[in-house]
């Protein structure tokens, strides 16, 4: 009986090796590049670095005008509020928590724009009539990267929301309830 | 205790003869080490991605919003009213619209479809 036992607890760790090594081996099928794609690559490659360079200076200018607005929203207006609140002795924890998601977001965004930034720039500095699959790569890193801004920029998005929720709440419960 | 410049039969010390020499190499160096300093700030503070004036970027410059985009600060002090509130909520409001307007970073843009160096579907060994 306990033999049997150890005889199927082999099986099974044998399947599931056998299936990790098989699932490796699809893994690393779909990452060689065909010779018709590093072909295409080395035609397309410098109006496909043209297009990645205006991105790069457009994507610099959003950065740039979006990043002043989503300061300001916190400087200008949610703390100074927090502030103005705070010191009236109101109860602003809702308000606090709404503001501290904001500014990690926030944090998050400027980080995952600067990384995103250099590695676009790295991408641009690649010959890529030279290193192909190297351009490639650091484009496919970007564009994923990319996505990540756009993530943390529907995130703050978000919390612009929340804040004016949980405003809402305060200004009935602790301003116009009293 | 100060090395002397001079040396006991009345001739110079090395450093003595290359005192100017010695000056404008220590300046130089000095220079070089707040520069090395600076540029390693300005590179991972995030500063460089905000500099629109870098080589590449001269074409947008003209278009980056150089006021504060309307947005007033809010008195941080003051009672808190109904009046007050609804200054607030009239400020946050059209700043919040603003914000959301755009949905900045949208969109494929480096999607190898749209670059046209996208994958073929015959794979080489």
């Amino acid at each position: 009986m306990i033999k049997n036992i150890k005889l199927v607890s082999l099986g099974v760790l044998a399947s599931a090796l056998c299936a990790v090594a098989l699932i490796g081996t699809i893994h690393a099928q779909s990452a060689p590049m065909t010779d018709a794609q590093i072909a295409r690559i080395r035609l397309n490659c410098v109006s496909a670095k043209n297009t990645i360079a205006q991105l790069h200076a457009s994507d610099a200018l959003l950065r740039v005008n979006r990043g002043q607005i989503y300061e300001s929203m916190t400087t200008k207006l949610m703390t100074r509020f927090n502030d103005r609140a705070s010191s009236n002795h109101y109860d602003i924890s809702g308000l606090t928590l709404a503001i501290q998601n904001y500014n990690s977001t926030l944090t998050a965004f400027r980080a995952d724009y600067q990384v995103y930034e250099e590695q676009l720039s790295s991408a641009l500095t690649i010959d890529c009539t030279k290193e192909p699959v190297a351009f490639y790569d650091a484009v496919s890193l970007a564009r994923t990267q990319r996505s990540q801004v756009h993530v943390d920029v529907t995130k703050l998005n978000q919390y612009i929301d929340d804040y004016d929720t949980v405003l809402n709440v305060f200004i009935s419960s602790e301003v116009t309830g009293k | 205790m100060e090395e002397p410049i001079q040396s006991v039969d009345g001739e110079l010390t090395f450093w003595g003869a290359h005192k100017f020499l010695l000056l404008i190499a220590l300046s130089i160096a000095i220079a070089l080490a707040l520069v090395g300093i600076s540029m390693t700030l300005y590179a991972t503070s995030g500063a460089a991605q905000l500099d629109l004036s870098r080589p590449g970027y001269r074409g947008v410059t003209s278009q980056a919003i150089s006021s504060d985009s309307g947005f007033q600060n809010y008195p941080n002090t003051g009672p808190i009213n109904s009046s007050s509130v609804n200054e607030f909520k009239t400020l946050y409001e059209k700043q919040a619209a603003t914000a959301k307007v755009v949905d900045a970073f949208a969109g494929d843009p480096l999607n190898p479809d749209a670059l046209e160096i996208s994958a073929s579907s015959t794979p080489t060994q």
